[in-house]
């Protein structure tokens, strides 16, 4: 045998499907080729690998987690399907008016028939039955920490859409979700939501935990209600909260009027105004009490995102999101629109983002910017990670007394004596610097000014001859006024 | 009827046919013990199902949540033409593809540590192993895995389910929704790749020379 031999016949060789003769011959082709010799040792010890796989003992899995996550997925479908349909008596109601009206209309034509198509006397009258409302779609906008939808950690959060039936729950973080033109809800930590209901004729919202609400004004027939327990909230355009934990139920509206009902009454809330209604007590019994300024500013911050754009395939294909990572928790604002606490997953449409993170003084600094292309199924989402803050140092106010002593104001004049003889007056330029214990500069960045690039360079260089003595090392902004 | 029941790593004893159709009819009715005795007696399998075909870990709960979800759907039209632990195997076969096929998309590395972590089932250990047999077949099996990784999601799991499951083409044809005249060509076309990548690159390209030739 001179040809060399696939190395899948080793295999069978292995296992023992080939005859005596072909496999003496095998073998005496792998005594003189070195290839074959080795392709057979590999092969051979894949095989043995096989008997190694074959008995892996099944890993450890969090046994009890995966289980209530499967009850909740087949409970919610199970729920979905039994969910009570129209009564029949409605469906009566229905077919009597409409055969009313089609009979009307064959007895007592109107002027108009000859305009109309002509009716064949023969023809049958079929009874159209009445067009379903159009189903509405939720796309989550904005994520923080772990979401589930119906029991499932989804990857692809931002192509979902979010339709009747779904169930939402919250671990630690919280979700924006839109479902119309500048109509959206919040859904807080620790909270569930099921979407009861969601078509364009009425939205029903049954919730545990904590909703922000953010409604459109609704036209005339459509109802859109919160179910917290055994009571309802229904709005006409508002946006309010709704927190519901045990069976005690809050509402707070920032600005509309929404309505709180139970079995034995009903009580409106107006704009900035919020009622507590406990365990024990019926709607009718409690009072409505003004907002404090601290409460509406939490109601402000708690808004939830909308895009200003609403179409639901357009987002789905032309938006994507962008994943901000922080090292604990900071505030953040995305192309200036002021977004809330990070790490976050938000919605955003393709291009150039800029993004600032909070100081620990709460003003906004410039973390950076990202590309975010359009999403494509299966790709990872943009992410940018925002740097941990540099730790204040305590020798930051000996450093700033020496750079504000030391400046050579004469070179900084210089520097903006063109701009000053045109008449541009009170300029500043702010930096941050890095000095160590020596004295030297670690770093000196001209972070914002409203100088021309060449005379906020010239400033820098004049800011980066100025030279430290010993002492401690800090890290700090200046801004220095010209 | 396919009588093979794939064997079950874990501590629960295998049901016997009538019991099973009793189990089949409980969950069928919605009752909660039912389906809390379903997922103790089929966890363990399903996991370890889901592990070897996969060889990682990563994500394994969410996918052991699919395959129960996608059971408990599905008990409705169990037809009863295998035996349940088969048609569970089934499921899992078929998450594992999709999972199979997701990572194609967007690879992800096998993990050494995760083949690392992941011990021989201790009743078929005889004697403990020293840390130099330990490595050496951990990076057998990583290369392995690795060869496995070369192929087509559908070639993969064909040669998966007869090499190292040691099915035969009609069992194949059934968790695989397939005829076995298919299977019997996917495996052939399987096993030719695989061994080349297992034999490394002069074998392959000899041989590849040679089919030029």
């Amino acid at each position: 045998m001179s040809a060399h031999v696939a190395p899948h016949r080793w295999a069978d060789a292995y296992a023992g499907r080939l005859d005596e003769s072909e496999r003496t011959e095998m073998e005496g082709h792998a005594a003189t080729c070195r290839t074959c010799a080795q392709a057979r040792e590999r092969v051979m010890r894949a095989s043995d690998t096989f008997l190694a796989i074959r008995n892996l003992a099944a890993p450890e899995v969090p046994w009890d987690s995966v289980r209530a996550r499967v009850h909740w997925s087949v409970s919610t479908e199970r729920r979905a399907k039994v969910r009570p349909r129209p009564s029949l008596g409605w469906l009566a109601f229905g077919v009597t008016a409409a055969a009313a009206i089609v009979t009307t209309v064959v007895a007592d034509p109107p002027i108009t028939q000859t305009a109309r198509a002509p009716a064949s006397a023969s023809a049958p009258t079929s009874i159209v039955p009445a067009a379903a409302p159009a189903a509405l779609a939720g796309l989550v906008n904005r994520v923080t920490g772990e979401v589930m939808l119906d029991g499932i950690r989804q990857t692809d959060l931002f192509t979902h859409r979010l339709a009747a039936g779904t169930v939402i729950a919250t671990g630690d973080g919280q979700l924006d979700v839109q479902f119309g033109d500048a109509s959206a809800f919040g859904l807080g930590p620790r909270s569930s939501l099921e979407l009861r209901r969601f078509d364009a004729e009425a939205v029903e919202l049954v919730v545990r935990g904590t909703i922000d609400v953010k409604v459109a004004p609704r036209t005339t027939g459509q109802r859109f209600l919160v179910i917290a327990g055994d009571r309802t909230i229904e709005v006409r355009g508002t946006q309010f909260r709704v927190r519901h934990e045990g069976n005690t139920t809050s509402v707070a509206c920032r600005h509309g009027l929404v309505a709180v009902r139970d079995q034995h009454g009903q009580l409106e809330v107006g704009a900035a105004r919020h009622v507590d209604i406990a365990a024990d007590r019926q709607v009718a019994e409690t009072h409505v009490v003004p907002l404090s300024i601290d409460e509406v500013s939490v109601l402000v911050a708690a808004t939830p995102i909308t895009l200003p754009v609403w179409d639901v395939d357009a987002l789905v294909q032309g938006s994507a999101p962008l994943e901000i990572a922080t090292s604990g928790h900071r505030e953040i604002r995305v192309d200036g629109v002021e977004l809330g606490a990070a790490p976050m997953r938000v919605r955003v449409m393709p291009g150039r983002h800029t993004v600032e993170a909070a100081d620990s003084a709460g003003r906004y600094r410039r973390a950076g910017w990202i590309d975010v292309g359009a999403q494509n199924p299966g790709s990872q989402p943009a992410r940018l990670t925002v740097l941990p803050e540099p730790p204040p140092t305590r020798g930051i106010d000996e450093r700033r007394r020496q750079l504000r002593g030391g400046i050579d104001k004469v070179r900084l004049g210089n520097c903006v004596r063109s701009i000053a003889k045109a008449g541009l007056a009170g300029t500043y330029v702010q930096i941050e610097i890095s000095v160590d214990e020596s004295g030297a500069v670690g770093f000196l960045n001209v972070i914002d000014t409203d100088l021309g690039s060449t005379t906020a360079g010239c400033v820098r260089d004049v800011l980066a001859d100025f030279r430290f003595g010993t002492g401690a090392a800090a890290t700090f902004r200046e801004r220095v006024e010209l | 009827m396919l009588q093979r029941v794939k064997r079950d790593s874990g501590t629960v004893a295998a049901l016997d046919p009538a019991d099973e159709v009793e189990l089949i009819e409980r969950c069928r009715a919605d009752d909660r013990r039912a389906h809390d005795e379903f997922y103790h007696r089929f966890r363990r399998q399903v996991a370890g199902n889901l592990f070897r075909v996969l060889g990682d870990r990563t994500d394994i709960d969410d996918l052991v949540q699919e395959v129960f979800v996608i059971a408990f759907r599905g008990l409705q039209r169990f037809r009863g033409d295998a035996r349940l632990s088969t048609w569970i195997y089934r499921i899992c076969v078929n998450v594992a593809l999709g999972r199979i096929r997701t990572r194609k998309r967007r690879p992800n590395a096998i993990g050494v540590a995760d083949l690392d972590s992941a011990s021989i089932d201790p009743s078929l250990e005889e004697r403990p192993e020293t840390p130099d047999r330990s490595l050496e077949r951990r990076q057998d099996q990583e290369r392995v895995y690795r060869a496995l990784d070369t192929l087509a999601p559908k070639k993969r799991i064909v040669l998966y389910l007869h090499e190292i499951e040691g099915l035969d083409l009609k069992e194949i044809a059934y968790l695989v929704d397939s005829n076995p005249v298919t299977v019997r060509t996917r495996l052939f076309y399987a096993r030719r790749e695989f061994y080349r990548v297992i034999a490394g690159d002069d074998a392959q390209q000899a041989v590849a020379e040679e089919d030029a030739s």
